[in-house]
């Protein structure tokens, strides 16, 4: 198990967000988690991460607690706009992870290329943040990740604050990464159909957990065959029957 | 269909000279009121005014400017105006910012400074000049000293601004890179601030030319202010309004040039700045 979270759960301002909850996460897994706003799936994903303690609770990577940020961990942040330095470049706001890795400088321009061009921003190295959509520039953002060469991506509502044809376009582009890499991802979103497209498996979390009702609402495997199609997979009979019974986990029921 | 196209742009109707007149005429009204009132003025002294020891004519006032010049005194005096200011601002702004910076980045260290900063920052500088002149006499180092600490504290207190209003998005990038602590001060932090700082780094030139102009006039027997005392206590009015427009003049080429380095600044920033 590459990540473990053991009876893990968060309080803020003295109230229970996240009852104790716990799975686990497997190498080369694509996991999404998904619950209304305010059920402590961000909180999670930041814990998991090392940006936070747990209240209670451990999560462990390889078995060993985690205490802070790791380089093997990346971490994509929703906002965008505030997670590129607006003055470097494109290409300089990927070269940061490797500067932050103490890659030799001889090394960083052919790296720098390599991820550019895995995500399609080639054409953009020279740019300056605020010159580029939001949508490439959460690619940047992606690629600054990519360049880190993590063996776990965390990943928080990334495509949440895009237009529809953009995220769609992004997530085919995240789920072909995510193959021809076999990178493991924890994928955090408030859109079903966004989590039931890319996972291997949707944790499903409720906001106010009580006695009885814990926040794991449901932890459904999705066994719809790779690579997807967003008309094709979004048809099938299977992603409907899934979507249903998600639908009803998430505090419709 | 011709008199439609006329409707549409009035500024057509001017004319046969209309092509010229408003490319000369957008050039020229900014400089129109000024230009009256420098005309109202010489009027005034060649008719009303005539033998007044507070008011001269602007010619009169051109013409001891351009003896002044010829003779070297003004360029000698905004050297050392000039000078010092820039010399005390390095000295008080860089203190000023480094002092900030530390404070910024560490909170609790800004807590236990607080008082005394408090307690140093609302002395009017000017009401160090006695002190300053016992110090260091006369001179280039007295003017300097006085500079300094009024350009330091704006400076100590908008840095330490700068540092917490950093983007918190930005610090958890570092984080989640891994950067070290001195690169995450010089690859985000300092960088981030540069707008800021360049805010209060102006703010910081047109007090210390100020403060240097004031201590000139007040106690310094050097510079533009002194120049230009000297020139009143002489009962020479038309020199005193030349080195008066000639202060002005340099205020507005300095903070020109200020605003020219923060585009600069900027387009090398990809407009963060």
């Amino acid at each position: 198990m590459l990540l473990e979270f053991d009876q893990v759960a968060i309080h803020l301002g003295g109230r229970e967000i996240l009852s104790p909850t716990s799975f686990g996460v497997r190498a080369g897994e694509f996991v999404c988690v998904i619950g209304p706003s305010g059920c402590g799936k961000t909180t999670l994903l930041r814990a998991a991460s090392g940006f936070m303690p747990p209240t209670h609770g451990q999560v462990r990577r390889h078995g060993r607690p985690v205490q802070q940020p790791s380089r093997e961990v990346a971490f994509v942040f929703q906002d965008y706009g505030r997670a590129l330095l607006p003055w470097r470049t494109v290409a300089s706001n990927v070269s940061l992870a490797l500067e932050a890795a103490r890659v030799p400088p001889a090394e960083r321009p052919a790296r720098i290329d390599r991820v550019l061009a895995t995500v399609g921003l080639t054409a953009h190295a020279g740019k300056f943040p605020a010159q580029l959509s939001g949508g490439m520039q959460q690619r940047v953002q992606i690629a600054r990740c990519l360049a880190q060469e993590p063996e776990l991506l965390m990943m928080d509502e990334p495509f949440g604050a895009l237009d529809a044809m953009t995220r769609e376009g992004l997530q085919d582009e995240l789920a072909r990464l995510q193959r021809e890499q076999g990178l493991t991802v924890m994928f955090v979103t408030h859109d079903l159909e966004e989590a039931l497209y890319l996972g291997d498996r949707v944790i499903a979390l409720r906001a106010h957990p009580a006695p009885g009702r814990p926040s794991l609402a449901a932890m459904v495997e999705v066994p719809l065959p790779r690579p997807r199609d967003q008309l094709a997979t979004k048809e099938s009979p299977e992603f409907l029957r899934l979507r249903r019974e998600l639908y009803r986990f998430l505090g419709h029921d | 269909m011709a008199s439609r196209a006329a409707g549409q742009s009035p500024s057509r109707l001017r004319g046969p000279s209309g092509r010229i007149w408003p490319l000369w005429g957008r050039r020229l009204r900014p400089w129109l009121v000024p230009l009256l009132l420098v005309a109202l003025l010489e009027a005034h002294a060649r008719t009303l005014g005539r033998g007044s020891d507070a008011l001269a004519a602007p010619s009169a006032a051109l013409w001891a400017g351009w003896q002044l010049l010829r003779s070297g005194e003004l360029l000698a005096a905004t050297a050392f105006t000039l000078g010092s200011a820039a010399a005390g601002l390095a000295l008080g702004a860089g203190c000023g910012a480094v002092a900030g910076l530390a404070l910024g980045l560490m909170p609790r260290l800004s807590r236990a400074s607080f008082l005394s900063i408090e307690m140093f920052r609302p002395l009017p500088s000017v009401a160090l000049v006695p002190l300053a002149m016992l110090v260091f006499g006369f001179g280039l180092r007295m003017e300097m000293s006085v500079v300094a600490f009024a350009t330091f504290w704006p400076m100590l207190v908008l840095a330490q601004a700068a540092v917490r209003q950093v983007e918190p998005g930005l610090i958890e990038v570092a984080r989640a890179l891994g950067l070290t602590p001195a690169a995450r001060l010089t690859q985000i932090v300092l960088p981030a601030s540069v707008p800021r700082l360049f805010v209060a780094l102006r703010l910081c030139v047109a007090i210390a030319l100020v403060v240097a102009v004031t201590v000139e006039i007040a106690a310094n027997p050097h510079g533009v202010g002194y120049a230009m005392s000297l020139a009143q206590q002489s009962l020479d009015p038309a020199s005193m309004l030349a080195w008066l427009a000639w202060i002005g003049v340099v205020g507005v080429a300095v903070n020109g040039a200020m605003l020219a380095l923060q585009r600069r600044v900027e387009r090398r920033m990809g407009g963060a700045a």
